[in-house]
C-alpha cells in the first residue's frame, strides 16, 4: 500500500507543470498562500502593509519594499525570509515551510512569479463578511466591551494584545496572533475562550454561555470583521478570593469553654476547639512563661531578680504588669526592629569591598535601622511608618529624622542596572507590604492572581522619578565617611513603560504607563499632588553646617601643606648633605637642559663608584627640590582656596536669596574670579607634579622591572617582557592623562562658578505619597491583615496565613480567618499600634498554653500539626537571640544602641546586640549565619535548622567558652566558690540559663559531674589538649581544677537544647 | 523564605538537615532516595574563575591563527558578526552596553595537537589533562548570558545574577540526595570563593533551600578545616568529650517532659554529628599520610604544582570518605584566569598550577577505581573572545565556551557540540549551563522537576535537560 502511495507521489511530480505556468501557480503556490500567508498579508490586514493575494501586491511590495524580484530568488524578500535567511522569519510564528514548498516558490520566483487567474473567490467571502458583521455588531462588539477590553484595551494592552481595532485584534499579542481570519478553530482567541486551550478567558472568571462562544466562532469563521473602535465599559476586574475583601471585624464567637477566655483572640480560637473537637492543654507554669513573654518582646531572658519578683507577685496583673514594663524597654524595639528588618530585608551596602565600591543598597544605611528601632520603641503607628518609608522626604521634608526611613528605598539600591533596582522595589513592596507577589507579573500577567502585567508596571511607575542621594551630615564633609542616604524624586518627567515579555531591551514605547494601582483593588483614589521643597531640602549644600564644614577643612587643607613643606625642605636639606658628601671628588656637575645634571664621563674604576654615587645623590637632590617647589605650590593653592570657598559660599547665599540685600551678580562674579585664581593655583601645582611623574617614568625604569630583569637576565621569557612593558606604558599613560588634565582644568572654568553642591528638584512629585496612603490606608485588604500575621507567627511560631508573602490564591489559607479579620481590624482601629497588638496576643489565654502535652493527648490525633493552636508551638531562638542571651546572662552585653555597623568579624571581640552587626548577603557575622540568620535579600519568616555547624560554635566558640568563665566567676562570687556550694551553684546556673530549677535528677548528675570534672583536671598532665586554634589569652580557664569543673558545667548549660528554645 | 514545623521522619533519618513541610500540605521533603538508578554517587565539581580560553584549552581553533591579524569581517567567517545569538544571548550588566565584539583575530598563543587514542585536540597549556582525555566526554558548545562575571553565579545557579541568589546546583543536589556519610558535611567547598563582585559565596549558596543545604568551606588545614572546628589549645580533648556526654544526659533527663520533641532529638543527634565531625574534617584534611607516589602525581612535590595539587588531594580524599558534592574554586587573585591581556605570560603561569593536578586527580580516581562512581566535572564561567583585547588578551566570551566531564557513567574520548570556525558561537548541540545541572542530576538518578519546594516556582530553563549523548 505504501508503496502504491510512494509510487503515486512520484507520478505526480513527474507530471509537475512548468513553473511559468499559471497552473503552475494554482496547484503549487496558491494552497501554501492560503495556508500560511494570506490570513495577514490580504488587502484588508495590512499586517508590514503587504498584500500577496494579488501579482500587483506581491509587486508593490508592504512596508520593507518589494515581496519579490521575478526572476532571482536569493534577492527576494519573501524567499529570504521563508528560508530564514532574513528576519522576520516566516511564517511567522510557526514552523517553517517544508524543503518541497521552498523548492516550489524558489521555482515560481525564478520563472518570473506568474500568478492564476483569480486567488480569492470573491462572491461567497463578500457574503460571509456580511454576515460577521452582524455577528459583530450583535454578539462580538457587546462582548469585547463589556469583558475583553479591560484588560486587552489600547492602554492595558495584556500580553500585548489589543481588541480594541481589526488591525489589533489581527497584529496578535506576544504569544503571536490570536486570531485566523476565516478559521476559529486555529484562532487562540477562540480556543482561550472555549476553554481548548490555557489561558482560560475571560481572565479567571467564568466560562462564558455556550452560545456567546458560538457566535463568536461564527464570526472569525466569517473572517472576523469589525465596525469602528471599541471602548471598554467601564469597571475593575472584580475578584472574590479572601485576601481582597476588605476585612470586617467579626462578632466575637460564642464559645463553650468561656472561662478560658480572657480576650478576643481566645474566643476566635476556643471556637475552632470547638468545632475540630479539641482541648486546649493547660497554661504553661510561671517560669515558662516568664522566660517566653521575655524573649518574644525584647530578645533576651529574664534575670533571676525579675523571675523571683514575678514568681513573688501574686497579685493578678502581675503578668500584665510585666508585659506593659518589658514593652517600655527599649530592648523591644532591638528585638522587634530585628522582625521588621527581615520583613523589610535590611542589608548594609555591600559590592566590591576591596575597591570601596558600593554595588549594592547604600552606604550609612544602618541610620534606617536605627529608625526602625527608634519607631517600634517609641510607638509610631504602623501606617505612618509605611508611610515614611516609602515617602519621608515628600511628608515632612526637611525632617532628617523622617528622611532617613527612606533607607527602605535606598535599600535596594543598584550600581549597574536601574530596572533591577526598580524591581526590588516593586516586588518586595508588594511583598513587605501587602503579601501579594507580583514578581511574575514583570514578564506576564499574573498566573494565580487578577493582576497584570501593566498594574506591575504602572505600580513601578509610582517610584519611576526617585533616587537615591547621599546629603552631608553635620561635622564630617566626606559623605563616605557619614551620610544620610534618602530618596528623592529625581525626574518627575521619568516615563514608565511596560517591558514586552519583561524584556527591558524591549519597552511598549507607545504606551508610557502613569502610576496606578493593581486594577482589581479599582481606581484606588490616589491624589497626587507634587509637593514644593524648602531651599534646604533642595539645596542642601546651602545649609550653616556645609559651609561651616567646608571651611574648616579648607583650613586644615592648609596646615596640612604647611607641614608637608616643612617635611619637604628637611628632605631638600639632607639630600643637599649627602650631595656636599659625596661631590667631593668630582667636578661640578652640568646642568643639561632638561633639567638633569650630567657628569662627565671617565674611564677610572673608582671614579666610576664614585660617580655612581654621585648620580644617585643627584637623583635624591633633583626629587627633593621638586617636592619643595611642589609643596610650595599646593600650600599657595590650599591658602587660596579658602577665599575662593567664602566667595562661592556668598555667591551661592546670594543666589538662593539667603542675603536680602546683596548684588548677587557682583557677588558671583567676584566667586568666579576667585575660583578662577585658585584653581589655576591648584592646576599648576598638578601640572607640575604630573610633569614630574612623567619625568621619572620615562627617565627611570620601572624598579620593580629592573630587577626582574637581573633575576632571569639568562631567560629569554616573552610573557615578563610583555608584562614588563604594558605596566610601563600604564604608567606613562598615567602620567600623561594626568598632566592633560591639570592643563585642561587651567582652561576653566567657563560661565559661572562651581556651586558648594548638587542643586536637586525644588518639587517631589508626589506619587510615592500617594501610593504610602494607599497601603497605609483602612480601605486597604491586605495591609493590616499582613502586618498582623507577621507578629502572630513570631509569638505563636506559625502565621495564621503560613505563606507570610503570599496572601493570593496561590498562598495557603488562613487557619482561622476570623480571627485574622478581627486582629487586622483591632490593629487599625488601634490607630496601628503594634504594642497595643503585642499586648492582645502576649496576655490571651492562647498564648499561655504550655508547648507540650501528652503522648496520649486526643488532640494529636486530630490536629497532629497544631494548626488550630491547642498549645503553644515550641520555637528554636532566633541567630540574634542566641548570642545576645549568652552575652546578657553574662552580664557582658553591652547595651550602646545604633550607630554605624560593626564589622562582622568583631562578634566575637565586641559584645553589642547582635543586629548592630554588618549584615549583607556576602558579609555576616559567622555565628549567626550558623543559626539562620536573616537572608538580607528575603526573609519574611527565619528557617530553624538544626546542624552541627551550630553545635560547633556553642562548644568551640571564643565567646560561649569565654561567657561560661566569666558566668561561673559570676555565680561563684554569689553561691561561694566552696565544693559544698557545688549543689546553689548548679541550682542557680538552671535558674539563670534555663529559667527553672533542676529536677532531682538533674540536680545530681550536674553535682556528680562536677565533681568528676574537677578530679580530671586535678590530672591536667595526662589530658591532651586541641592541638590547634587559639588559646583564649584573655579569659583562660580557670587553673584551680574545681572551678574549672564548674566552668565546664556552664558552658555545658550554654549547650543545652532548652537554652536555646523558647519553651 | 522559610518554612515552619520539623516533618519528623525526615529529620531523624537525615542527621542535622532540617528538612520541613507545609502543615497541611500534601508535599514532602525527598527522602533522600535516587529517583532513578543513579550512575554515579558523588561529584568533584572543579570550577575555573575568570574564564578559561576554550579556543586555547579543549577546541583549538586554527582559523583564528591562519585569520590573525585580520578583522573578523575580513574573514570567510564574518557572518558569526550578525547571527541572531549576538543579541539574543547576552544580558549586559547595563542595559543596552554590551561588550566589544572584539574585531581583530589573535593568534592562539599556544600550539594544539590530537591527544590520546580518541584524537581530541586539546591544546599544549593541557598537556597532562591531555593525556586523561580519553577519560573526557568534552562539550564544546556551552553558552550563557552574562557577559561578566556573574556568569560565576549564573553557572551554578542557572540564572543571571539580576535574578538574585537562587539554590545552586549542589545545593540541589544535597537537598536531593542528603547523607552519604554522617561525619561530614555532604556538599563542601574546597579553593577560594568567588570575590563578592560575582555572586561571592552565592556560588555555592542555596538560595532558598536553606543554609543547611548551602556548601560548607572547608580549608586545606588540618588545624583549621571549618568555622569554629576547634575549642583551642585550653581545652582537653577529654574534656571535651565528657562535656558532650554530660550534655546528653542532661538533654535526655530535660526529655522526659517532652516526650516526642523531635527537635530536642536533632539537637542532641547534631551534637553528635559535630563531635564526629570535628574530627573527620581534620583527618580528611591530614594529606601527610599520602604515599609520595600519590604526592607526586598531584605534584606536591613541585612549587609551583602544589597548592592546586594539595586542593585536587583534598578532594579526592573528601570523594573517599563519601562527601556527596565537593565544589572546587580556581582563580582568585593572582590566579585570574580572565586575561584581558598577557594572556600568554599568565596561562602559561597558570596551567602550569592546574593541569597536572587535575590530570592527577583523574589518574588517582582511576587508579583507585572510584572513577567508576565519581563525576568529575570541569568547568568555568564563560569562553575567551577569538579577538584581541589590547594587543595581548582577549575579552569574555558568552557565546561559546568548553567543559567536560569525566567518570561516574560519563562517555570517554567524546566530543559533544561545536563552535563555528572561530570558536565564536556554539552552533551545534547548543547547551545553556542549567543542561551541565541536570546532566549532573541523571547521573546522579536525581530529577530536578521532583524537587521543586511549593510556592518556589522554577521555569523550564532552570531544569534544563541533561546531555544523553555523553553518557555511557
Amino acid at each position: 500500500m505504501l508503496t502504491i502511495m510512494l509510487l503515486a507521489a512520484n507520478l505526480l511530480s513527474a507530471q509537475q507543470p512548468d513553473p511559468a505556468d499559471p497552473a503552475f501557480f494554482s496547484t503549487n503556490i496558491q494552497p501554501v498562500f492560503e495556508q500560511q500567508c494570506f490570513s495577514c498579508h490580504n488587502p484588508d490586514s495590512d499586517v508590514s502593509k503587504l498584500d500577496l493575494t494579488s501579482r500587483a501586491g506581491l509587486m508593490l511590495g508592504g512596508d520593507n519594499g518589494p515581496a519579490i524580484v521575478p526572476g532571482n530568488p536569493s534577492r527576494s524578500l519573501l524567499y529570504k525570509t521563508i528560508t530564514h535567511q532574513s528576519q522576520p522569519f516566516m511564517p511567522l510564528g510557526t514552523a517553517r515551510l517544508s524543503p518541497e514548498e521552498i523548492a516550489d516558490i524558489e521555482a515560481w520566483i525564478e520563472a518570473g512569479a506568474v500568478y492564476g487567474d483569480s486567488v480569492v473567490a470573491e462572491g461567497p467571502l463578500d457574503e460571509r463578511r456580511a454576515k460577521g458583521v452582524q455577528l459583530f455588531r450583535e454578539h462580538v462588539q457587546p462582548l469585547f466591551e463589556s469583558t475583553c477590553l479591560k484588560c486587552h484595551s489600547p492602554e492595558t494592552k495584556a500580553s500585548g494584545l489589543d481588541l480594541s481595532t481589526r488591525d489589533a485584534l489581527l497584529a496578535g499579542g506576544e504569544n503571536g496572533k490570536v486570531v485566523e481570519p476565516g478559521q476559529a478553530q486555529q484562532s487562540k482567541l477562540y480556543k482561550a475562550v472555549a476553554h481548548l486551550a490555557e489561558p482560560h478567558m475571560p481572565f479567571r472568571s467564568e466560562k462564558l454561555p455556550s452560545e456567546t462562544i458560538d457566535r463568536l466562532r461564527e464570526w472569525i469563521d466569517s473572517g472576523a470583521p469589525f465596525e469602528g473602535l471599541l471602548k471598554a465599559s467601564s469597571g475593575a476586574i472584580r475578584s472574590t478570593h479572601w485576601a481582597f475583601q476588605q476585612p470586617r471585624r467579626p462578632e466575637t464567637p460564642q464559645v463553650k469553654n468561656t472561662v478560658w477566655v480572657r480576650n478576643p483572640i481566645d474566643a476566635f480560637v476556643a471556637a475552632r476547639h470547638d468545632e475540630k473537637g479539641l482541648q486546649p492543654v493547660p497554661a504553661a507554669n510561671k517560669r515558662a512563661l516568664l522566660r517566653r513573654v521575655y524573649l518574644d518582646l525584647t530578645g533576651l531572658p529574664p534575670t533571676q531578680e525579675e523571675m523571683q519578683v514575678f514568681l513573688a507577685d501574686t497579685s493578678p496583673n502581675a503578668y500584665d504588669n510585666i508585659v506593659d514594663k518589658l514593652l517600655e524597654s527599649p530592648r523591644y524595639g532591638e528585638r522587634w526592629g530585628r522582625h521588621w528588618m527581615d520583613v523589610w530585608r535590611y542589608s548594609d551596602w555591600y559590592g566590591w569591598v576591596r575597591q570601596n565600591q558600593v554595588r549594592y543598597s547604600h552606604r550609612h544605611v544602618w541610620r534606617w535601622r536605627d529608625w526602625i528601632v527608634q519607631s517600634v520603641n517609641d510607638e509610631k503607628p504602623y501606617d505612618q511608618m509605611i508611610t515614611e518609608m516609602l515617602a519621608g522626604d515628600e511628608l515632612a521634608p526637611d525632617d532628617e529624622d523622617t528622611a532617613r526611613a527612606t533607607g527602605y528605598l535606598a535599600r535596594n539600591w543598584y550600581m549597574f542596572n536601574r530596572n533591577v533596582w526598580l524591581q526590588d522595589t516593586v516586588e518586595y513592596t508588594a511583598t513587605s507590604f501587602l503579601g501579594i507577589t507580583m514578581k511574575c507579573a514583570r514578564c506576564h500577567d499574573h498566573k494565580y492572581d487578577p493582576i497584570l502585567q501593566t498594574d506591575y508596571y504602572r505600580l513601578r511607575a509610582f517610584f519611576e522619578p526617585h533616587k537615591i542621594r547621599m546629603d552631608r551630615v553635620p561635622g564630617e564633609p566626606d559623605t563616605e565617611k557619614a551620610g544620610l542616604s534618602r530618596a528623592y524624586d529625581a525626574d518627575a518627567g521619568a516615563q514608565t513603560y511596560r517591558f514586552i515579555r519583561g524584556n527591558e531591551n524591549n519597552p511598549d514605547e507607545d504606551n508610557p504607563l502613569s502610576p496606578g494601582v493593581p486594577r482589581m483593588f479599582g481606581s484606588g483614589d490616589l491624589n497626587i499632588e507634587p509637593v514644593e521643597l524648602p531651599r534646604e531640602v533642595y539645596y542642601p549644600a546651602i545649609r550653616t553646617f556645609v559651609h561651616e564644614d567646608l571651611l574648616a577643612k579648607a583650613r586644615e587643607d592648609v596646615a596640612e601643606a604647611e607641614k608637608t613643606l616643612v617635611e619637604a625642605k628637611k628632605e631638600l636639606d639632607e639630600a643637599r648633605r649627602n650631595l656636599a658628601a659625596s661631590g667631593s671628588a668630582v667636578e661640578e656637575p652640568v646642568l643639561l637642559a632638561d633639567g638633569n645634571r650630567a657628569i662627565e664621563s671617565t674611564e677610572d674604576e673608582a671614579a666610576l663608584a664614585n660617580q655612581q654615587e654621585l648620580r644617585d645623590n643627584l637623583r635624591q637632590l633633583r626629587r627633593a627640590e621638586a617636592k619643595v617647589t611642589l609643596a610650595e605650590k599646593r600650600l599657595v593653592a590650599a591658602q587660596a582656596h579658602i577665599p575662593a570657598l567664602e566667595a562661592r559660599i556668598e555667591a551661592d547665599k546670594a543666589k538662593h536669596g539667603l542675603l536680602a540685600d546683596a548684588d548677587a551678580e557682583a557677588l558671583t562674579e567676584t566667586a568666579l574670579k576667585k575660583e578662577r585664581e585658585a584653581r589655576i593655583l591648584k592646576a599648576e601645582a598638578d601640572v607640575f607634579e604630573a610633569r614630574e611623574e612623567l619625568t621619572e617614568a620615562l627617565l627611570n625604569p620601572n624598579p620593580k622591572d629592573e630587577e626582574a630583569k637581573k633575576d632571569d637576565a639568562s631567560k629569554k621569557d616573552d610573557g615578563k617582557e610583555e608584562e614588563k612593558k604594558f605596566a610601563d606604558e600604564k604608567r606613562i599613560k598615567e602620567a600623561q592623562g594626568k598632566l592633560q588634565a591639570a592643563l585642561d582644568a587651567l582652561k576653566g572654568p567657563g560661565e559661572t562658578y562651581t556651586a558648594i553642591g548638587e542643586e536637586y528638584p525644588r518639587t517631589t512629585t508626589g506619587r510615592r505619597t500617594a501610593l504610602a496612603r494607599w497601603i497605609a490606608n483602612e480601605e486597604n485588604p491586605l495591609t493590616a491583615r499582613v502586618a498582623v500575621n507577621h507578629m502572630w507567627l513570631r509569638h505563636f511560631g506559625e502565621g495564621i496565613v503560613p505563606t507570610m508573602f503570599n496572601f493570593g490564591s496561590s498562598g495557603q489559607p488562613p487557619s482561622n480567618p476570623e480571627l485574622l479579620d478581627w486582629l487586622a481590624v483591632e490593629f487599625m482601629e488601634s490607630g496601628w499600634s503594634m504594642r497595643h497588638m503585642h499586648r492582645l496576643m502576649v496576655t490571651s489565654n492562647a498564648y499561655r498554653m504550655q508547648s507540650w502535652a501528652a503522648t496520649e493527648n486526643p488532640n494529636r490525633e486530630k490536629d497532629r500539626d497544631n494548626i488550630y493552636l491547642w498549645r503553644m508551638n515550641p520555637r528554636r531562638m532566633e541567630a540574634e537571640a542566641v548570642r545576645d542571651s549568652l552575652l546578657y546572662l553574662s552580664g557582658q552585653l553591652d547595651f550602646e544602641m545604633g550607630g554605624p555597623e560593626i564589622p562582622a568579624d568583631q562578634g566575637e571581640e565586641q559584645f553589642r546586640r547582635s543586629l548592630y552587626f554588618q549584615h549583607t548577603p556576602d558579609t555576616q557575622m559567622t555565628f549567626l549565619r550558623l543559626w539562620d540568620a536573616a537572608s538580607p535579600n528575603e526573609c519574611f519568616r527565619r528557617n530553624e535548622s538544626i546542624t552541627p555547624h551550630q553545635a560547633l560554635s556553642l562548644s568551640n566558640s571564643k565567646i560561649s567558652l569565654q561567657m561560661s568563665r566569666v558566668l561561673t566567676g559570676v555565680l561563684n562570687d554569689k553561691v561561694g566558690r566552696e565544693k559544698s556550694r557545688d549543689i546553689q551553684f548548679v541550682e542557680n546556673a538552671f535558674d539563670m540559663l534555663l529559667g527553672r530549677p533542676p529536677s532531682q535528677a538533674e540536680r545530681e548528675a550536674s553535682a556528680n559531674y562536677i565533681h568528676e570534672q574537677g578530679m580530671l583536671y586535678a590530672s591536667a598532665a595526662d589530658l591532651k589538649p586541641f592541638e590547634t586554634g587559639e588559646k583564649n589569652e584573655k579569659v583562660p580557664p580557670s587553673s584551680d581544677p574545681h572551678t574549672r569543673a564548674r566552668e565546664s558545667f556552664v558552658h555545658v548549660m550554654f549547650n543545652h537544647n532548652e537554652f536555646v528554645t523558647i519553651r | 523564605m522559610g518554612f515552619t514545623g520539623l516533618a519528623l521522619g525526615a529529620l531523624l533519618a537525615r542527621d542535622g538537615i532540617s528538612a520541613t513541610t507545609l502543615p497541611n500540605g500534601t508535599w514532602a521533603p525527598p527522602d533522600g532516595k535516587p529517583h532513578f538508578a543513579p550512575k554515579a554517587k558523588r561529584v568533584i565539581w572543579i570550577f575555573m574563575l575568570g574564564g578559561v580560553s576554550h579556543i586555547e584549552s579543549f577546541d583549538p581553533k586554527p582559523a583564528v591563527t591562519r585569520y590573525g591579524g585580520k578583522t573578523i569581517a575580513e574573514t570567510p567567517y564574518k557572518d558569526v558578526l550578525t547571527a541572531g545569538f549576538v543579541k539574543e544571548n547576552v544580558q549586559a550588566l547595563e542595559a543596552g552596553n554590551t561588550r566589544h565584539l572584539r574585531m581583530n583575530l589573535f593568534p592562539l598563543q599556544i600550539g594544539h595537537r590530537k591527544r590520546g587514542q580518541s584524537g581530541i585536540e586539546v591544546s599544549d597549556w593541557w598537556p597532562h589533562v591531555g593525556e586523561c582525555v580519553d577519560d573526557l566526554s568534552v562539550i564544546r558548545s556551552m553558552w550563557t548570558t552574562d557577559n561578566d562575571h556573574g556568569a560565576i553565579l549564573q553557572f551554578h545557579t542557572g540564572r543571571h545574577i539580576f535574578d538574585g541568589y537562587l539554590p545552586t546546583v549542589g545545593s540541589w543536589v544535597h537537598y536531593g540526595l542528603g547523607s552519604l556519610n554522617e561525619n561530614l558535611p555532604q556538599f563542601v567547598v574546597l579553593g577560594e570563593p568567588p570575590g563578592d563582585c560575582c555572586g561571592g559565596v552565592g556560588a555555592h549558596g542555596a538560595g532558598y533551600l536553606g543554609p543547611e543545604n548551602a556548601g560548607v568551606p572547608i580549608e586545606v588545614d588540618p588545624d583549621n578545616p571549618l568555622p569554629f572546628a576547634s575549642p583551642g589549645p585550653d581545652v582537653y580533648r577529654t574534656e571535651q568529650k565528657r562535656e558532650f556526654e554530660f550534655l546528653k544526659k542532661l538533654n535526655r533527663l530535660a526529655g522526659v517532659e517532652y516526650p516526642d520533641d523531635p527537635k530536642m532529638r536533632a539537637r542532641i543527634k547534631s551534637y553528635e554529628l559535630a563531635f564526629r565531625m570535628q574530627t573527620a574534617v581534620p583527618d580528611a584534611m591530614r594529606l601527610a599520610e599520602e604515599s609520595e607516589e600519590t604526592e607526586r602525581l598531584y605534584g606536591l612535590d613541585h612549587e609551583i604544582t602544589r597548592p592546586f595539587g594539595e586542593v585536587c588531594l583534598a578532594a579526592r580524599r573528601l570523594a573517599e570518605r563519601d562527601v556527596r558534592f565537593v565544589q572546587v574554586y580556581h582563580g582568585t587573585s593572582s590566579n585570574r584566569w580572565d586575561a584581558h591581556s598577557a594572556l600568554k605570560k599568565s596561562y602559561n603561569d597558570l596551567c602550569a598550577k592546574v593541569d597536572k593536578p587535575i590530570a592527577g586527580l583523574l589518574k588517582d580516581l582511576k587508579q583507585r577505581g572510584m572513577l567508576d562512581d565519581t563525576l568529575v566535572v570541569w568547568a568555568t564561567e564563560f569562553g575567551r573572545t577569538p579577538g584581541a583585547e589590547g594587543s595581548t588578551g582577549r575579552d569574555h566570551h558568552p557565546y561559546a565556551f568548553s567543559i567536560w566531564m569525566a567518570g561516574g557513567g560519563v562517555k570517554g574520548g567524546h566530543v559533544h557540540g561545536a563552535t563555528d570556525e572561530l570558536g565564536f558561537h556554539a552552533v551545534e548541540n547548543r547547551h545553556y549551563v542549567t543542561d551541565a545541572h541536570a546532566t549532573v542530576m541523571r547521573l546522579l538518578g536525581l530529577d530536578p522537576r521532583r524537587l521543586e519546594i511549593p510556592g518556589r516556582k522554577r521555569l523550564d530553563i532552570d531544569f534544563g535537560h541533561p546531555i544523553t549523548d555523553i553518557m555511557v
